[in-house]
């Protein structure tokens, strides 16, 4: 990481800031095009960030939002792309839901029960993301193609064990299913907000610690180097020493690990149950969050709280008259915009500090250099 | 009017900022601050109706659908404004609950919440708005939204399923009939239960295929014409002459399957005979499973409008009229006879068709 | 080395003037004025250092970009070429180092590639077949139209993309270092090609740094340096060593060792290394040697003949199939490439980009690379920022990085300086033996000088180098022994001390096996 110069925050600040602005403009155009108002839509979302029950759920979805963009940026850090944190939040959500809400759980103290919970998440998430990664080095298979066929299998297993033979309990008179309540001393207990009816995740402080972790772990241990300098160039990772296989493992250990956390705030701060509601898709998001924070602790942060906000003022658009949707087309086109704009951005830079090295040392560089 | 948009957004930015790093705020939308309700007891002249569907919503060709028509019959009938909101795919209960408190909010009484995924959500925000009447739709679960303020719709579908599977093994000549589900959950299983049980119970030795096509939380099942012609094409080739498609949307490919096959088929949810979509292939309809959630829709909000709110659980089986078999298009006047005996020992009780495996 | 008198050339126009080109990118002149007149119907080469500016002149006129001053002249009519297709309407045709053929298809199919020939709606290959035959026969290239490319040696291959271009019409022929892939004898085949091409009228512009070459197959040689023309000279009038100096502008460096400082002590000591290929082909066959301290063992072999499996052998990046490697009297021959590492082994590879840096990292992070698990850049598991930092501005110092910050990523120094920065590096810690390939390849002067300095200092000091280079100057001065290697296996040794280019240049080729 270099440091921070108002030059280099601007340009950091540049492509999102960009991708954000253009994407206002297409979404306005749609809606013009549609024939809504898009002031509308303007009016709807400054309602909903006065609400302070929006808020809180948009901080709540951002936290999960948040754990899945960090799973999925440990891979990017090397260009492994988990696009399996999908399964591999459910699954490890299920077979956590079946842990915490077992009988014999009841009779431990609340702080063992929650670690035991999560622990046994993580421990899920990063074997199934294992698979992958024990397939990625053994037989050279892609991690893109396996991680995608475990998300099915992950689904299957899913609706296989969440039934009332295996992990599920059946309650008269419901259609739902879900694994048995988690009772209270197994549950993570939530910050109440004043005018709001839901309450703060106690959880968010997980997603704080696994940012701090993330951060730390990627900047200032080998660890994370090494991760960086596979990521840059594997021929000269190898060369300096990296065993990219050990790498291929470790970090999709890792990811599956913190993946595994992504449905905790979730289970332990509201549902308490794995069942058929439990909210599914996350692992996705998180790849269009990590993206969009350029896998940046702090970007990813403030992606995740964007795309918690948009995704909890739909109801307002809906009550509002605007087609929901528009969330949706949003989101896609910042997405776009942000890669678009990450990538100029790049090259710029690039160029711009060839001619500042080239300028300060007085001597005129051959096309090669520059293009090589 | 541009003006004071702009400053409501800038004050709504600053409250997102604020809200975020401290989340205070001076406004109150917990309890019950919905205002405008009627009390339950007197006849009301003017309602506001909200209405909460599942992911897929108005539009959806299936029970979201049916969902709508009840509540486009009420407002014709009685010219009540209403306001229809819909889920998205990815939700936690926070979003659900959200739904139900906008509804509240903006005055809406009485709440309609379509869908078993609304159970949570609906016994939360009637238990903080007593005042607020409510309807779901497929759900009646104690201690979760059963409450004095809460009507819980639910339906027989395995009675209505029991009777559609004895018409197929009347109507079967190879004793050899499917099930396609569209997405594995309890509340289709219901549908499968019945099915079998009205095949055997004509035919004891008949087989019944049985596929679903896709499992939770993959709801896709429910509306992929495309899987849902695989599914049925595979159980013709091994034999079956008759498939039942309890899924939805994806019933257009098992009747496509079918006519392709010179083969049957039996709808599911509303009369599918009679559906315009699905004209081309309506002559392999044989008859359809009715589950009149339009009727649920109507009558609740007919209940409420004439001061008759009733709480608690309301089943629409065969007897109540809730469910039932289609007749359209003549293709089994011929068995009638039999399965409105059928129907008649359900309605009695001689015949106690269950729920589950 | 013959130079015939180039064909019919008396009173034409010149198939290519290029004057006054002039193009600059942002912050930087890749060329600026450059003048060029290529008679036709002769082999015209362009030399150069890497970088000086050949292949963007180069692709000024194939038409890939735009000059921005300065005209090009095409048989003396004055032309604009907004793109390659334009170039290639106007006979220019393109030969790039790297072949771009479809191993699955025929030559026929590869040829006919993006203008296939049609006959109503269907494709004529007949018609095709035999104009590729005809084209063949007429320059002597020995092609079958119907064999499968992937079944094709890479000599054949080059000749496949001389006849694409032919087979488009191409009158002017411009060879992107052609020789960089060839065995010798292939080498020969080519230039017999060549001038064949020449005897039909055809005009070759030859781009190479291999003198060599230039002065066996040129009638005219344009020297470049820093992207502009330096000199016109006919290869009669100059030796080897003159262009060379033309090249680089200024006297060589001298490249020799002063007194022997060889010790006793075995520090690498190799035996029986075999390394096969995918194919079950030996790449390296049944190799041994050994260096001693304060010893610089040089390889000398045509690049291909296993010179880069060896270096990824010894640092553990490629696995053998046969042999052990001892260091320091451990056998490491199963050992981890960070386990060699930590052992003392430092290694400045042959493609820095692929290799040796991270561009899109800071000068820190690359000195921390390779030695990511040994102070000063590291405290146990964690980064040592400060330590790496200072000792990063210490390289800098020592080997006269030219950079005005360690914080600027690597991309952004020219290859000269990256290549000090790992030249740095790589003597940090240390290390017992150094494996450099071609450690001075395409870095200015100055800096080659920098960098056999610094090696021969490591040498008194006791390291034990394996040097591997093109440059035979390098490799005579810089050796205390020198071996030569070809097809895989060591042939021949020599002493640096009685041995010259040319003896050791075929050896290299294998012609000097029955002396060696």
């Amino acid at each position: 990481m270099r440091s921070l110069t108002p030059r280099s925050v601007l340009l950091g600040l540049i492509a999102p800031v960009g991708a954000l602005v253009f994407a206002a403009a297409v979404s306005a155009v749609i809606l013009l095009a549609t024939g809504h108002d898009p002031f509308d839509t303007v009016d709807a979302m400054a309602t909903a960030a006065q609400r302070p029950r929006t808020l809180v759920n948009s901080l709540n979805t951002a936290t999960s939002y948040y754990l899945s963009a960090v799973a999925v940026a440990i891979g990017f850090r090397m260009k492994l792309f988990n696009i399996g944190v999908d399964g591999q939040y459910r699954f490890a959500a299920l077979l956590a839901a079946g842990l915490a809400g077992a009988a014999f759980m009841d009779s431990l103290p609340s702080f063992v029960r929650v670690a035991l919970t999560i622990l046994a998440a993580m421990l899920v998430g990063a074997a199934w993301a294992g698979l992958a990664a024990l397939l990625k080095v053994t037989r050279g298979v892609s991690e893109v193609i396996s991680t995608i066929m475990l998300n099915a299998i992950a689904t299957y297993l899913v609706s296989y064990l969440n039934s009332p033979e295996r992990l599920a309990v059946s309650t008269a008179g419901s259609n739902n299913i879900g694994t048995p309540k988690i009772t209270e001393g197994g549950r993570v207990p939530g910050f109440e907000i004043e005018g709001s009816s839901s309450k703060v995740f106690g959880l968010v402080f997980l997603a704080v610690l696994v940012g701090f972790l993330y951060w730390f772990v990627l900047s200032r241990t080998r660890f994370g180097f090494e991760l960086k300098a596979t990521g840059l160039s594997e021929s000269a990772a190898v060369a300096s020493g990296v065993s990219v296989k050990k790498m291929v493992i470790v970090s999709m250990l890792l990811s599956g690990a913190v993946a595994g956390l992504v449905g905790m705030p979730e289970l332990l701060g509201s549902s308490y149950s794995y069942s058929l509601n439990f909210p599914v898709g996350v692992g996705f998001i998180g790849i269009a969050v990590a993206l969009l924070g350029r896998n940046h602790p702090i970007g990813m942060a403030i992606a995740a709280l964007l795309w918690g906000f948009l995704f909890n003022t739909a109801n307002s658009l809906d009550t509002a008259g605007v087609p929901r949707e528009i969330v949706d087309i949003m989101q896609g086109v910042i997405v776009l915009s942000v890669v678009v704009a990450y990538e100029l951005v790049r090259r710029y830079r690039v160029r711009a500090e060839q001619r500042a090295v080239g300028h300060a040392l007085g001597r005129t560089k051959t096309a090669e250099e520059v293009t090589a | 009017m541009r003006r004071t948009r702009g400053v409501r957004l800038a004050a709504g930015l600053l409250a997102l900022g604020l809200g975020l790093a401290g989340c205070g705020s001076k406004n109150n939308d917990s309890g019950s601050s919905g205002g405008t309700t009627t009390a339950g007891s007197a006849a009301a002249a003017n309602l506001k109706i909200g209405l909460a569907y599942d992911i897929g919503g108005r539009g959806d060709q299936s029970f979201n659908d049916s969902a709508a028509r009840g509540l486009d019959k009420a407002k014709s009938e009685f010219g009540f404004e209403v306001k229809e909101l819909e889920a998205a795919a990815g939700e936690t209960e926070a979003q659900k609950e959200d739904r139900l408190r906008q509804l509240v909010e903006g005055g809406y009484n009485p709440v309609i919440a379509v869908g078993f995924a609304y159970a949570e959500s609906v016994g939360k925000v009637a238990g903080d708005t007593p005042d607020v009447q409510f309807a779901i739709i497929d759900d009646a679960t104690d201690g979760v939204d059963v409450g004095k303020n809460i009507a819980n719709l639910t339906f027989a579908e395995n009675e209505g399923s029991y009777l559609v599977g004895a018409a197929a093994a009347l109507k079967s000549k190879t004793g050899n009939v499917g099930f396609v589900g569209g997405v594995n959950t309890p509340l289709i299983q219901k549908f499968e239960v019945g099915f079998t049980m009205g095949v055997k119970a004509v035919k004891a030795d008949a087989t019944v295929q049985v596929k679903y096509l896709t499992q939770p939380p993959d709801y896709t099942g429910f509306n992929d014409p495309a899987k849902g012609e695989t599914a049925a094409k595979g159980m013709f080739d091994a034999g079956a002459d008759i498939v039942y498609a309890a899924a939805g949307g994806s019933g257009n490919g098992v009747f496509k399957a079918a006519k392709a096959n010179t083969k049957l088929g039996i709808g599911v949810d509303s009369d599918q005979y009679n559906q315009p979509a699905l004209a081309d292939v309506k002559d392999v309809i044989i008859t359809s499973m009715i589950k009149k959630v339009d009727v649920a829709v109507y009558d609740f909000i007919s209940s409420v409008k004439n001061g008759k709110f009733v709480a608690g659980q309301k089943v629409y089986d065969l007897k109540a009229g809730g469910v039932d078999y289609a007749t359209s298009g003549g293709k089994i006047d011929d068995i009638k006879a039999k399965l409105d005996d059928y129907k008649q020992k359900i309605i009695s009780g001689e015949i106690k068709v269950p729920e589950k495996k | 080395m013959s130079t015939e008198p180039p064909a019919g050339s008396t009173t034409l126009a010149p198939a290519v003037q290029l004057s006054g080109i002039t193009k600059r990118f942002p912050g930087v002149v890749a060329n600026s004025d450059v003048d060029i007149t290529v008679r036709a119907g002769t082999v015209h080469a362009l030399v150069g250092e890497n970088g000086a500016g050949k292949s963007t002149l180069m692709k000024i006129l194939y038409g890939m970009q735009p000059p921005d001053e300065g005209t090009i002249a095409i048989d003396g009519v004055p032309t604009a070429f907004a793109s390659p297709a334009d170039a290639i309407r106007a006979g220019i045709g393109m030969v790039h180092q790297h072949f771009m053929l479809a191993d699955n298809l025929t030559v026929l199919e590869n040829v006919v590639l993006g203008s296939e020939p049609r006959k109503g709606l269907g494709l004529d290959f007949t018609a095709a077949r035999a104009r590729i035959r005809e084209i063949s026969d007429a320059y002597g290239l020995d092609i079958e139209p119907d064999r499968l490319v992937d079944d094709l040696g890479v000599g054949e291959r080059q000749r496949v993309e001389i006849l694409k271009v032919l087979y488009r019409g191409a009158r002017i022929l411009i060879l992107d270092e052609p020789t960089a892939v060839l065995v010798p004898q292939e080498v020969d085949e080519l230039f017999g090609n060549l001038r064949e091409l020449k005897a039909e009228g055809l005009t070759i512009l030859f781009i190479s740094h291999k003198l060599d070459e230039v002065l066996s197959v040129a009638d005219d040689i344009t020297v470049i340096r820093r992207g502009t023309t330096v000199a016109s000279v006919s290869p009669a009038d100059v030796t080897a060593r003159k262009l060379a100096e033309l090249m680089v502008g200024s006297a060589l460096p001298v490249p020799e060792l002063r007194e022997s400082t060889v010790t006793a002590t075995e520090v690498l000591t190799v035996t029986g290394l075999t390394v096969t290929s995918a194919d079950g082909r030996p790449v390296l066959d049944d190799i041994s040697f050994t260096i001693h301290a304060g010893e610089v063992l040089g390889i000398a072999g045509v690049e291909g003949n296993g010179q880069a499996e060896l270096v990824e052998a010894l640092m553990g990046i490629r696995t053998p199939n046969a042999g052990t490697i001892t260091l320091a009297g451990r056998d490491i021959t199963r050992d981890s490439t960070r386990h060699r590492r930590e052992a003392g082994m430092g290694y400045i590879p042959e493609d820095r980009h692929r290799q040796g840096v991270l561009l899109e990292a800071t000068l820190w992070e690359n000195r921390v690379l390779g030695h990511q698990t040994r102070p000063p850049n590291v405290r146990g598991p964690l980064l040592d920022r400060r330590g790496a930092k200072a000792d990063t501005e210490r390289i800098v110092a020592e080997y006269d990085v030219r950079t005005p910050s360690i914080d600027v990523n690597a991309a952004a120094l020219s290859g000269g300086n990256q290549q000090k920065l790992i030249v740095g590096r790589e003597m940090s810690g240390d290390p017992v033996v150094l494996i450099a390939s071609h450690p001075t390849r395409g870095v200015d002067v100055g800096a080659q000088a920098a960098i056999w300095d610094h090696i021969r200092r490591a040498r008194a000091d006791r390291l034990a180098v394996l040097l591997i280079s093109a440059d035979l100057d390098e490799l005579i001065g810089m050796s205390d022994t020198l071996a030569v290697i070809l097809r895989g296996r060591l042939v021949a040794e020599h002493d640096p001390a009685t041995v010259t280019p040319e003896q050791l240049g075929s050896a290299m080729t294998g012609a000097g096996r029955e002396e060696g």
